[in-house]
């Protein structure tokens, strides 16, 4: 039997054969995620996909790029403590399998002190976005000498430690502004532990290594450009991790396949780095959530716990939940008629997941790429944001067919796997949660009550005026920088420039005087929307530059995304800015915002420079746009370190100020009108370039 | 696996090399499309492929495909090489 596995290996050496890879270069990530699929258990896992990785590492990143200009490439250094060129050719996969080329560097054999403490190092000249600092079973133990004590394993991995903090600060201050360096957990051999004889000693090792294996993990800090791959889950699940033969001959102790599986979990990062984490997991319903037909067993029976399996089905349910409770949109799309769907779904308390963690359900004999669609439609999302999980190859075959850049997970008759299928891509990972994400869920029900009033509203403008809309846009303080971030991240369709900023970035502008980052909020009747959106913006003596402007789609075409530009317009010009300058970029979804800009006053000014289609355009701020009057908007862009008069120094409104919540948004108009009235009349910016 | 046109074709494979007959012989450095790290990955591919395994040190020290195949199969007869590390 040929499986799409066999097809996609077929295919790929097929274009290899004919030089033709670079030219088919995005065909290439569906080709990868066949091969990746679960091979026939006689067949080594990843031998296709190690194959491809080697032969994509060969290519050259220059033909891809001249072939297919659009495609997203990753800058990547390579490095580590034995040889690290291993991990060059399955991370080459790895990207490319999620869309992405990879330009790689790799680094002189175990240089990785040298090169990530000196500025003037290739691997800096490389000017990577994503630095692997590979960390082989063999670091700490080959500097030991023997006889060691366990004592002594915990001094030389804390001075491992430490050293590999100071690495990461040279990192973060050498790399490009974003950079992540990826380091890795190390896993404890067994030819270590057993050197030591007494059982009471070799404890006391596993202790020690605990301890420095937490160590490195709490070294993971988004915002300081520091992740760490935890290595344990990946070696629990089966995968052996040194070769010693190769270790001791070669200086190459990782096997291929713990490699592999640092590849996949680095490439997983760099797609959570890029925005590209998806938003909603669409699953069907027989055979997935629960065993049996609903149409032939009916809801009672699909919901009794009358056999082994139903235990497995109800451990998804209960991942799915987990899901949830991050942010995870659920929506379920089955072919069922929607009223036994309805009872089967009705909430039970012995039944994780119910109708109310569904933000959609869609129930009918459509085809379920229409399903998708509606529900991808339905929470203003793209279809390309799903993941669709099913246990039927013909549904997913269907859904991959229809909806491009859907993840489609592949489930089959075996319930107790689901878990691990739904979690093999880590495709809801994102460098960190924020209160937003939590209450996700929540606030698209908010949104479908808001959407039912809009139904019922004759009038859409009425219906507007009726849920009373207040937003603000002020300095973002501290804590929303991660949610910033992320909003610049995760916002697709209303991202004026494409953007996209980490936390230390965010961070940094808030931090720069010359620099404003702005966090919009909003709220109405049904509910507050906490920050949906973000203004950056600079200024210099040709006046103020909208750097990029991100709502979240959750709040499109309720006129806020026209409030805020019109406030800082008027922000503006009350400043006596000469003019506002800001650009329009396309991007594969933001192509509704092209008239945007013009169409709130703007004029196209011609641009030499070619910036990706880019449109440049400038406001003279003499006729300003008119502000939608169904929102009440408090714009504020002078902190209170401006009323308060020690220099600039950390974020604008640490405590206390405007931005701080909803409960201080009567001060933050108050903020407005005193601004806006000419009680101050310098920014942030202008004070400090005064 | 019966002679080194079967390693090249073993390699050509799985390594997406482009080897000939004629690179049998070659010094592998002046090999253009081979790599150093594709000879750590042929070592668990033999293994696989021979069901055994290989003397990995002999193997890292060919300098020629010939080499390496005599090292692998020269191994053939040797019981004393304990069981292969799990690719």
């Amino acid at each position: 039997m040929t499986t799409r596995r066999d097809e996609a290996e077929a295919r790929m050496r097929a274009l290899h054969a004919a030089g033709a890879l670079a030219a088919s270069y995005p065909e290439l990530a569906g080709l990868l995620t066949a091969l990746d699929e679960a091979p026939p258990a006689a067949q080594p896992a990843d031998d296709a996909c190690d194959w491809a990785g080697r032969v994509l590492a060969r290519l050259d990143p220059g033909e891809v790029l001249a072939a297919h200009p659009g495609t997203p490439v990753v800058r990547v250094a390579v490095t580590g403590r034995a040889t690290a060129a291993g991990i060059v050719a399955p991370l080459t996969a790895q990207l490319a399998r999620h869309g992405m080329l990879m330009i790689p560097y790799s680094g002189g054999h175990g240089g990785y002190v040298q090169e990530l403490a000196d500025p003037a190092s290739g691997l800096y000249a490389h000017r990577p976005e994503l630095t692997v600092c590979l960390l082989d079973p063999l670091t700490v133990w080959d500097r030991l000498p023997a006889p060691w004590q366990p004592y002594d394993v915990a001094l030389e991995a804390e001075r491992q430690r430490l050293l590999l903090a100071e690495l990461a600060a040279a990192h973060r201050a050498h790399a490009p502004e974003g950079a992540v360096l990826v380091l890795n957990t190390v896993p404890l051999l067994r030819r270590f532990t057993h050197q030591l004889v007494s059982l009471d000693q070799r404890a006391e090792l596993g202790a020690v290594w605990r301890e420095f294996t937490a160590d490195l993990l709490r070294m993971a800090d988004p915002a300081a450009g520091v992740a760490v791959v935890d290595a344990e889950p990946l070696t629990a699940s089966g995968i052996r991790a040194d070769d010693p033969r190769l270790g001791v001959y070669a200086d190459a102790p990782c096997t291929a396949r713990l490699l592999a599986a640092l590849a996949r979990e680095t490439a997983h990062l760099a797609r959570a780095r890029r925005g590209a984490a998806k938003k909603c997991l669409v699953l069907d319903l027989d055979g997935t959530l629960w065993d049996g037909v609903l149409a032939e067993d009916g809801p009672e029976r699909v919901r009794a716990a009358r056999s082994l399996r139903s235990g497995a089905f109800a451990a998804f349910r209960r991942i799915a939940e987990q899901l949830a409770a991050q942010g995870v949109l659920l929506a379920v799309c089955s072919k069922n008629d929607p009223e036994p769907v309805a009872r089967a779904l009705a909430a039970h308390p012995d039944w994780p997941l119910n109708a109310d963690d569904f933000v959609s359900v869609v129930a009918d004999w459509g085809p379920k790429a229409d399903g998708i669609q509606k529900i991808a439609a339905e929470l203003g999302i793209s279809p390309s944001s799903v993941v669709f999980a099913d246990d039927s190859v013909f549904e997913r075959e269907a859904v991959r067919a229809a909806v491009p850049g859907a993840a489609v997970v592949p489930l089959d008759a075996e319930p107790a796997l689901h878990g691990e299928r739904l979690l093999a891509d880590g495709w809801f990972d994102t460098p960190t949660l924020t209160r937003e994400d939590r209450a996700r869920a929540d606030r698209y029900r908010q949104r479908e009550r808001r959407e039912r009033q809009r139904t019922r509203a004759a009038d859409y403008a009425a219906f507007l005026r009726g849920l009373r809309i207040e937003a603000s846009a002020a300095p973002a303080a501290d804590g929303d920088t991660a949610r910033i971030a992320q909003l610049t991240l995760r916002t697709n369709r209303f991202n004026l420039t494409g953007v996209r900023l980490t936390a230390a970035q965010v961070a940094r502008r808030a931090d720069d005087p010359a620099a404003l980052v702005l966090a919009v909020r909003a709220a109405d009747r049904f509910g507050d929307d906490g920050v949906v959106g973000a203004v950056l913006v600079h200024r210099d003596a040709d006046g103020l530059h909208l750097e990029n402007y991100v709502m979240s789609c959750r709040v499109l075409g309720r006129g806020i995304e026209d409030a805020v530009l019109a406030g800082l317009l008027r922000a503006a010009r009350r400043d006596g800015l000469p003019a506002v300058h800001a650009r329009w970029r396309p991007t594969a979804a933001n192509e509704k915002l092209r008239g945007f800009l013009t169409g709130h006053g703007f004029t196209a000014v011609p641009d030499d420079d070619d910036d990706g289609g880019a449109i440049r355009c400038r406001h003279d701020l003499l006729h300003l746009p008119p502000a939608p009057d169904h929102i009440r908007l408090a714009f504020q862009w002078h902190s209170h370190l401006d009323r308060t008069g020690p220099p600039a120094h950390g974020r604008g409104s640490r405590s206390g100020g405007p931005a701080d919540g909803r409960g201080s948004e009567g001060a933050g108009r108050q903020g407005s009108s005193r601004t806006e009235s000419g009680g101050t009349r310098r920014s942030r910016g202008t004070r400090e370039r005064a | 696996m019966q002679s080194v046109v079967d390693l090249i074709q073993l390699a050509n494979r799985r390594l997406g090399t482009e080897l000939t007959a004629h690179d049998a012989e070659r010094e592998l450095a002046e090999v253009p499309c081979w790599d150093s790290v594709h000879l750590l990955r042929l070592v668990g591919l033999l293994e696989a492929e021979l069901g055994r395994p290989v003397p990995v040190a002999e193997v890292l020290e060919a300098r020629t495909l010939d080499e390496i195949w005599t090292a692998v199969s020269g191994a053939v007869s040797d019981t004393a090489l304990s069981g292969a590390v799990p690719a």
